[in-house]
């Protein structure tokens, strides 16, 4: 484009003259502006919210009321108001206590080891390449196959009479075969091992995508001045991760709280609840429609803490975002 | 002529400069064993590494071939001991049965049913959302997308009891009911349906795109539909692949919802189905065997064809947030 001398424009009081429009002409114009523009959102929003409003908002909202009450979820069975007496009995209730118990521990456990065997697996990925596609796509099988197929992969692998595992036991060292899942704490320990190995390839890839955002530069220069691999591991990649570590324990956490499908599978929450979830509980609970107002109870205390970490792990990504910019 | 060149520099290193020192020799040596040990010790490591790695595949891809010989064998003969690992005389029947017995197929069918129309569903009401929170100025948009958003991770139990009460009452409507209830696909479809995670996703992506290309559509006279169905849709078509896939295997593989939801063995699917074929007192193995490796095969052929995508897919949950 030619270049065109444009003299300055200076600002003369016509610029700021009023509009020519009346003050309720104006005023209808802007409300007609809105109405069209929430009207165009709504075409677009409205597929969406009705679906999300029907099936989880309203849902979440009604579960606070239904806190409150006791039964009624089938047809013929009257919902009765009983005040706060179903929360009172959740920090009591032997049963709901002892699923909180053992699902804390499986979080812990599993948390602990899926992270470490991640850690170090993508480690050994991110130095050695050759072929590292290969193991990462096998690595990522478990994933495929739903949690339910998994644990009965692991039904068969630790049976009694014929799991790879027993039968391996029984012949290296001897003596009679371990009931995975029939002795305490055996069950929740093999629960532990089934969900590592089913989410150990998804927290691989997780790390190796962090790892290869450590700075090659900062690894060589630190390698020059003379750092080892401990040293740099603990003061390079480890800082570098922190954030993206933070945020992945909390998700982790989520997910690994709702620990279900297996547990429903394996052991039904057995033997003798050693495996007992709050999942397990809720479902147990509400579906053979026993004392359904401490599952109700009990659903908004989980709801509550997914709340609080969901807000946890958005202010940890707010902050990793803030540190990169 | 070119393998002159290469050797050149050899030779040149192989000729002893004159002055060298008995002194100068030893220490070359030490050097050199010093990367001998060195470059020993890196293959050691790396091999150990490798080994490590082929550990945790084996750990990881195993427990799906241990299914194979069970599949194809008369359970009885599974508690044989020492174990035969190949069947001696393998068999056919547990599919049969499979087929014949039980509603294999049924649970194939409804699973394919379920998991594809929510998937397609998800895709529409997500881009759709995902458009209007990326592109669209409205009262209260930010509000409400906060809202949206803190739903993100809420766990199916958490609302397990109000979600149920919610699809039995508006099964009692008249007419709406015979659609959406329990024991229906729209009833199975819908609360599988609601994760704001694809509306996450999609205003992210859509929000990528240059301003350029809207004003010049909006210019030629296009309107907000034109824009979206002419303009955005083909330029976040691997967005939209990505999402479907992570929705899908998400679907299909969930267990809460349709165990509850779906009690009627016509609507059951095959996680739960599979599940049911476990019996609480007695299990026949060989057919638990045979159903849960008839159902991995077809998924894993899949995966192996599009595997980058999956893994791109499963990523897209916990890192595009």
């Amino acid at each position: 484009m030619t270049a065109v001398d444009v003299p300055a424009h200076e600002a003369t009081p016509d610029d700021w003259a009023a509009p020519s429009l009346s003050d309720s002409e104006y005023r209808w114009r802007a409300r007609r502006y809105r109405f069209r523009t929430v009207r165009r959102a709504a075409g677009f929003l409205s597929p969406y919210l009705i679906v999300w409003g029907v099936f989880l908002a309203i849902p979440a909202v009604w579960g606070i009321f239904l806190s409150f009450n006791q039964g009624g979820l089938i047809r013929g069975d009257p919902r009765v108001f009983v005040g706060f007496d179903n929360w009172t009995r959740t920090v009591s209730d032997s049963e709901l206590r002892t699923a909180v118990k053992n699902t804390s521990i499986y979080v812990l456990i599993a948390i602990a080891v899926v992270f470490t065997l991640a850690i170090f697996l993508a480690s050994l990925l991110n130095h050695y390449k050759k072929g590292s596609n290969f193991y990462k796509v096998a690595l990522y099988f478990p994933l495929l196959a739903p949690p339910i197929l998994g644990a009965i992969m692991w039904f068969f692998m630790v049976n009694f009479d014929f799991g790879i595992l027993n039968l391996l036991k029984r012949s290296v060292i001897g003596g009679d075969g371990i009931r995975f899942l029939g002795d305490n704490p055996h069950a929740l320990l093999t629960i532990v091992a089934v969900e590592v190995w089913r989410g150990l390839g998804f927290w691989v890839l997780f790390y190796l995508a962090g790892l290869q955002s450590v700075p090659e530069e900062l690894q060589a220069a630190a390698k020059i001045d003379g750092a080892g691999k401990w040293r740099r591991f603990r003061r390079i990649t480890v800082p570098t991760l922190r954030p993206l570590l933070l945020f992945a324990l909390v998700i982790a956490v989520i997910f690994n709280f709702q620990l279900f499908d297996s547990v429903q599978v394996l052991t039904d929450g057995g033997p003798r609840l050693g495996t007992a979830t709050v999942v397990w509980f809720i479902h147990k609970r509400l579906f053979k429609f026993q004392d359904t107002g401490l599952a109700y109870a009990s659903s908004i205390g989980l709801l509550v803490v997914v709340l609080i970490l969901t807000a946890l792990s958005f202010w940890l990504l707010g902050k990793r975002r803030q540190r990169e910019a | 002529m070119a393998g002159d060149v290469t050797t050149d520099p050899v030779t040149l290193e192989e000729a002893p400069p004159p002055e060298e020192t008995s002194e100068a020799a030893a220490m070359a040596a030490r050097l050199a064993e010093a990367g001998r040990v060195k470059r020993l010790n890196d293959r050691t490591r790396m091999i150990i590494a490798y080994v490590v790695l082929t550990l945790f595949v084996v750990i990881a891809i195993g427990p799906a071939f241990y299914l194979i010989s069970p599949a194809f064998r008369d359970s009885v003969s599974l508690f044989t001991y020492p174990p035969e690992w190949i069947p001696s005389e393998p068999t056919l029947e547990n599919y049969r049965f499979l087929f014949s017995s039980t509603s294999y197929v049924r649970w194939a069918i409804n699973t394919l049913v379920f998991a594809g129309a929510t998937t397609l569903l998800t895709l529409v009401t997500n881009t759709m959302a995902g458009y209007a929170f990326a592109r669209l100025r409205f009262p209260g948009r930010n509000l409400l997308f906060f809202v949206i958003l803190a739903t993100l991770m809420v766990p199916v139990a958490a609302v397990l009891a109000p979600t149920y009460l919610t699809v039995t009452t508006i099964g009692d409507w008249p007419i709406i009911g015979n659609w959406i209830d329990t024991d229906t696909y729209l009833g199975l479809i819908l609360p599988s349906a609601v994760s704001p995670l694809g509306v996450f996703m999609m205003r992210q992506f859509i929000q990528t795109l240059p301003d350029g290309l809207y004003e010049a559509a909006r210019l030629d006279g296009a309107g907000e539909w034109r824009i979206f169905t002419k303009i955005v849709l083909p330029l976040i078509k691997p967005a939209l692949v990505v999402l479907g896939i992570f929705v899908f295997m998400l679907t299909w593989a969930s267990y809460l919802w349709p165990l509850v939801a779906a009690t009627d063995n016509e609507f059951r699917v095959l996680t739960v189905g599979i599940a049911s074929l476990k019996g609480q007192f007695v299990t026949d193995w060989g057919i638990l065997a045979a159903a849960s490796l008839l159902t991995i095969v077809p998924v894993t052929i899949v995966f192996l064809f599009f595997q980058k995508w999956f893994v791109q897919a499963s990523m897209a949950g916990a890192l595009k947030q």
